[in-house]
């Protein structure tokens, strides 16, 4: 049996040896999409980063409140005002023009006399408290209403990210105005000058906030572009083997050599265990190449090098059970497809559309309520899970083993219905 | 298939002959386990194919009519792959499969991918893939379909050999000619049934509108066109 074996490993290698093209599917071509992919989002983050993204900024105020937003945008690396040169003018019209011809993300304008505005309702609130008969009873408060500009084809995500760092900041030059104009007020209400309240607005920042990213190991892994990328990608590249494994498949039976097999006195599932070896360590070899380029190439064009964690055992682990799973996969297709080109659109097709609702294209976190509990089923969101939880929690094996155990059952599935499905046809 | 019951001897030279479509290619299949009868069974030596099929499977050699082999492995590689699934393996292989290639002038482009052969070559070597494990029927399902006249004389010089070493051969063919001389029996079917058999002078001798198996062939089945 085993001298059986051996050769149908021999016949697979040699298959593969022979096939330049499949060669270069299988072992290029995951390679360049890591570096690309890695290298696009890496870059699109940088580029946000240290471009900044281009805020159109009125400042109708011309005062306090005007005047600080404005500094504070300047010295915001995310914002890049008014084309890096705050001394053009725009007029909320033209902002607004601009905005939505797309020359802007952002537009922020703030009305005029908003500090005054904001003056005048503080001073009349602390009036209103220490010497409540002595006001007019006006409740009428002016609300000052600054506005944000949002171009229509911006990413939504990354505009709300964008709106809501630039709204708390707002937010907290407004407190500080209002506190200000508060201690002003009250000095003029307090007797000496000792007595006066210290107008110091950092002091009342008794609250503050860390990130710190959540880990039970003692050593913290930084998530960035590399870390998330590519391992993503790896497991999609090593689910594109379904495409060679399908295509060999097929060829069998096209050119007859399967009905000669079936007519030996060997059983078909040891010649497909021959070959089901051979595809796991062609994917344990895409999976070392894919995770060279992380921690050799990709850092010498400035990215940050890949942290395996500290757990080889377990990314043996979800290497191998994402392997069988792609392979089982593969033989699947193989079975149930009938011609090459009805493989290549069947392998290629379910592997994108697994990947998506797996969490490769878009985080499923973000997903909807049901394509989240669909997410669950796709393989590729096993195999992700598993290399996140070495890569970014910086987990052990018995973190890996519910997503590896997974994928290893999705393995038998897929080849228990490949079997069964080969037996019904060669019976019916 | 409509009822068939053949029965084939030890070390006969059986050949079956039918029209197109008359059922040549399906019989061979159900004989060698590639396909499952509807009902009835297939017997070996008195044994069930279905029932012992992976010992069964051990004596059995087949012959597709289509070249079943791996047209980027060269004749070597192909031959090491088939013989060990036949369970033959090393210094045993290697002196079959080397005589063989020698027998069928292969040696010199045993190290060639079969995909660059000829059709003589290729239908050679699917022939050596068929008998490295020196079976005891073999099933030739039209073995020298699209052959040279060169390389059908040789082919056919060397199954008589193999049947002179023991070889039971269940053979299909278009050369009416080239069954009469081969076979010991032949038996001449239609719409999945044997029509007449026997041995070819016995199939002659009843025959009163010819002297040859063609014009007898012509005869039993209709001379309309037919396609598989």
């Amino acid at each position: 049996m085993i001298e059986k074996l051996k050769a149908s490993v021999t016949k697979e290698i040699l298959l593969l040896i022979r096939d330049k093209t499949g060669l270069a599917v299988l072992f290029i071509m995951p390679m360049v999409l890591i570096f690309v992919m890695t290298l696009i989002q890496d870059s699109a983050f940088r580029s946000m980063n240290e471009n900044g993204i281009p805020v159109v900024f009125v400042n109708e105020d011309m005062d306090s409140l005007g005047f600080s937003i404005q500094r504070g945008l300047q010295d915001n690396p995310l914002c890049k005002i008014n084309n890096g040169d705050p001394s053009i003018i725009y007029t909320s019209e033209q902002a607004n023009q601009a905005v939505s011809k797309g020359e802007f993300i952002l537009g922020i304008i703030v009305p005029a006399n908003a500090t005054k505005s904001i003056q005048n309702h503080v001073k009349k609130m602390v009036e209103n408290v220490l010497n409540p008969e002595s006001v007019a009873n006006d409740n009428a408060s002016e609300i000052v209403e600054i506005k944000i500009l949002i171009d229509p084809v911006a990413n939504k995500s990354f505009v709300n990210s964008i709106v809501s760092n630039i709204r708390e900041f707002i937010s907290e030059l407004k407190m500080q105005l209002m506190f200000e104009t508060f201690s002003n007020e009250m000095s003029q209400f307090l007797p000496s000058d000792t007595e006066k309240p210290d107008n110091n607005y950092k002091q009342t920042q008794i609250v503050k906030f860390q990130e710190v990213y959540a880990t039970n190991k003692a050593e913290e892994i930084k998530p960035n572009a590399v870390q998330h990328n590519v391992p993503a990608w790896s497991v999609f590249a090593v689910f594109f083997i379904v495409l060679p494994l399908t295509a060999g498949i097929i060829k069998e039976k096209g050119e007859g050599s399967i009905f000669r097999i079936y007519t030996m006195p060997t059983p078909y599932a040891l010649v497909l265990t021959g070959k089901i070896l051979v595809y796991v360590v062609i994917c344990l070899i895409q999976f070392i190449l894919m995770f060279c380029v992380g921690l050799f190439l990709l850092p010498l064009l400035g990215l940050p090098i890949l942290n395996l964690g500290e757990s080889i055992a377990g990314i043996f682990i979800v290497c191998i059970a994402s392997a069988f799973a792609a392979t089982g996969f593969g033989v699947m297709v193989g079975t149930l497809a009938r011609t090459e080109p009805q493989g290549a659109i069947m392998g290629s097709l379910s592997v994108l559309l697994l990947s998506a609702l797996g969490g490769i294209w878009v985080p499923s976190y973000i997903m909807p309520d049901l394509m989240q509990k669909i997410s669950a089923f796709s393989p590729l969101n096993w195999g992700l899970a598993g290399f996140y939880e070495l890569f970014l929690r910086n987990g052990g094996p018995a973190d890996v083993i519910l997503p590896s155990l997974k994928l290893f059952i999705f393995f038998v599935l897929t080849l228990s219905i490949a079997i069964f499905y080969n037996k019904y046809k060669r019976s019916s | 298939m409509n009822g068939l019951n053949l029965v084939i001897e030890q070390n006969e030279i059986f050949g079956l002959l039918g029209p197109n479509g008359a059922g040549k290619t399906t019989t061979i299949s159900m004989l060698c386990g590639l396909i499952q009868p509807s009902s009835g069974e297939v017997l070996i030596n008195g044994e069930n194919l279905h029932h012992h099929a992976e010992k069964l499977k051990a004596i059995i050699g087949i012959v597709p009519q289509d070249i079943a082999l791996y047209p980027t492995l060269t004749a070597r590689e192909n031959l090491n792959f088939f013989g060990n699934m036949y369970g033959i393996h090393g210094k045993k292989l290697k002196e079959v499969r080397e005589e063989w290639l020698e027998k069928l002038g292969l040696t010199d482009a045993a190290n060639r991918q079969v995909g660059t052969y000829s059709g003589g070559m290729k239908r050679r070597v699917n022939l050596i893939a068929g008998i490295l494990h020196r079976p005891k029927i073999l099933f030739l399902d039209e073995p020298t379909v699209g052959v040279d006249v060169h390389s059908r004389t040789v082919i056919i010089e060397h199954l008589k050999e193999i049947n002179k070493t023991g070889t039971t051969i269940l053979y299909t063919s278009h050369h009416l000619q080239e069954a009469e001389n081969f076979c010991t029996h032949i038996a001449i079917m239609d719409y999945g049934n044997i029509i007449m058999k026997g041995t070819p002078a016995e199939l002659l001798a009843n025959f009163k509108g010819g002297n040859t198996l063609e014009h007898l062939f012509l005869d039993l089945t209709d001379r309309n066109l037919r396609d598989s």
